[in-house]
């Protein structure tokens, strides 16, 4: 980071700046998705910021809509966390980037049940170990299956290489 | 899992009493689908229930990623197989947020229709296949088929196909409708309204289906949220919350339809949601049909080879049972970074086992029917 991106003071669109208005301990990083705003937090501050997101009265995000883990090989991996509020109506996106590798992630499963299945899909597609978690096996694939298929690095089938849809290398091992 | 456990309980009788587990699916008609549980019951008592989904896991996003923006859409019309038109709006939705595309009000009312006619759909197979799981089985399923097989005979004049019919487009939709569609719709419409009313003279009074259904699993509306249960589901708690209401999108702002809610969320008030909630798309087609303005079905300025830029954004769009939502990724290029799906059905499933223990065997499959799940979607 240059000298001149740092003195930028930091923004906070939208619904961030009531975020950090109310959780100004937790240190964020606030953009804007095509949809969304979006909040980036370092995994050890995940649970601090989700906690304040769903029990300060002014955001009250009663609902986790989606959670989705996303590849981008060289820059790390990250997962996102869509969330939402039926007192309010209003929405957000909090990211939490991670290395590549299997990164650790606090599980969201005491605050949100609903957390439970979508975490066992990004654990066995990416790989993450989302800790606190309390039945972290597969469910989409297969229960000994210890791939992850989502993930960049992972091919196809080499029958879908041959009809030219990707252009890869073929042949894989497992 | 253990089926025969190494302590075992006397009874107040001194009779030995054993859990035992059951196996439900993945092959078995009530599990609507390639779904499996294992149900752990207590004489007729379930007390653990552990449901097992990944049967019909065909790797939708996975495949998504190495196909052409448009040619990928086709899959998507595979998740929720029972109303194909309403996967494809969002899936078309969600590439025209990332590349900005406008879509020509005419598509937009032509889709509107589409995917409010898959909805009656959905909820059709949900009357025919759930009272058959309550008891009536053949009449039931019958009226059922009888009314889907006239909306996909509409479908097939208007797109070609049935079940899958890839009618829209990235930008408006394949092609216009065709000249006799709104005297067809309109004859749809009659024959949809005495279907409905059909179901509600078979099962809605009737004292074996009341009996079952009233006061089976009744989950609170802060349950329901905990959970993550959208769609009928949550409604049937009392909340009316409806994505095409929350947040319009097509032009749902400009239609008048009504929210039904239940009160109690138990299974019969599921039954009624939905029933109601026909009626609501039915008017909805009706003023499509009239307020639908002439002009061109596709956005005439689409480039040949769709390249979106860096972006990311996630559309939410009110499913046949619940949010259905796609959380999208755009890196350059002409193929989706990541695509994921906020399946409905697979986060109604996750709350099963909450809703089942406690009740009987043959309760836990009136439950299992009521969520409306379809394994295409779940899966994924």
């Amino acid at each position: 980071m240059t000298s001149e991106e740092k003195a930028v003071a930091p923004s906070y669109p939208g619904i961030a700046a009531t975020v950090h208005k109310l959780l100004p301990d937790v240190p964020f990083v606030a953009s804007e998705t095509k949809t969304d705003v979006d909040l980036s937090v370092a995994a050890d501050g995940l649970l601090p910021l989700i906690t304040g997101l769903k029990e300060k009265k002014d955001l009250a995000f009663d609902y986790l809509v989606n959670i989705a883990g996303v590849d981008y090989e060289a820059e790390g991996m990250a997962v996102k966390y869509q969330l939402y509020s039926f007192t309010h109506g209003h929405r957000i996106q909090v990211t939490v980037p991670t290395g590549q590798g299997h990164p650790h992630i606090p599980s969201l499963t005491a605050l949100y049940p609903a957390a439970d299945w979508h975490e066992r899909e990004a654990a066995e597609m990416f790989g993450f170990v989302f800790d606190g978690h309390p039945n972290l096996k597969n469910l989409l694939l297969e229960e000994d299956l210890r791939i992850h298929p989502l993930l960049k690095a992972h091919p196809l089938q080499p029958m879908e290489l041959k009809q030219g849809i990707e252009s890869g290398p073929p042949g894989y091992t497992f | 899992m253990t089926i025969w456990p190494e302590t075992r309980v006397l009874d107040e009788e001194g009779l030995e009493t054993v859990d035992m587990t059951i196996n439900i699916g993945p092959q078995h008609p009530a599990t609507h689908g390639v779904f499996r549980m294992l149900l752990t019951v207590d004489g007729e008592k379930v007390v653990d229930c552990e449901p097992i989904i990944g049967y019909l896991h065909r790797g939708l996003e996975k495949l998504t990623e190495t196909a052409d923006y448009r040619q990928a859409m086709g899959w998507w019309d595979r998740t929720d197989y029972l109303a194909g038109m309403c996967c494809e709006g969002a899936y078309c939705m969600t590439v025209e947020k990332l590349a900005g595309i406008e879509v020509p009000d005419r598509a937009e009312y032509i889709r509107v229709i589409m995917m409010e006619l898959s909805r009656l759909n959905s909820h059709f197979l949900f009357f025919g296949a759930f009272g058959a799981d309550v008891g009536s089985f053949g009449t039931s399923f019958i009226y059922a088929w009888r009314e889907r097989e006239r909306i996909y005979d509409l479908f097939e004049e208007v797109a070609g196909d049935r079940m899958f019919p890839t009618y829209f487009r990235i930008g408006g939709v394949t092609m216009d409708l065709p000249d006799n569609f709104e005297a067809r719709c309109r004859w749809l419409i009659d024959s949809l309204k005495q279907g409905l009313e059909d179901f509600d003279g078979l099962l809605t009074g009737n004292e074996i289906f009341v009996e079952r259904c009233r006061g089976l699993s009744p989950i609170s509306t802060q349950q329901a949220i905990a959970w993550g249960l959208t769609g009928p589901m949550l409604r049937a708690t009392g909340l009316p919350w409806d994505l095409r209401k929350a947040e319009p999108y097509s032009v749902y702002d400009r239609i008048n339809f009504e929210i039904p809610v239940g009160t109690i969320g138990d299974v019969f008030d599921r039954y009624l949601v939905r029933l109601a909630e026909a009626y609501q798309s039915i008017r909805i087609i009706e003023q499509c049909l009239v307020d639908m303005p002439k002009g061109p079905v596709v956005n005439g300025n689409l480039p040949k080879t769709l390249r979106i830029d860096n972006g990311e954004a996630f559309i939410r769009t009110e499913g046949t049972k619940g949010e259905y939502s796609i959380y999208a990724v755009a890196r350059g290029g002409t193929k989706p970074y990541r695509m994921k799906l906020r399946s409905p059905a697979f986060c109604n499933l996750s709350a099963l086992r909450e809703m089942v223990v406690g009740t009987y065997v043959a309760d836990a499959i009136i439950i299992l029917g009521s969520l409306d799940i379809v394994l295409g979607e779940v899966d994924k």
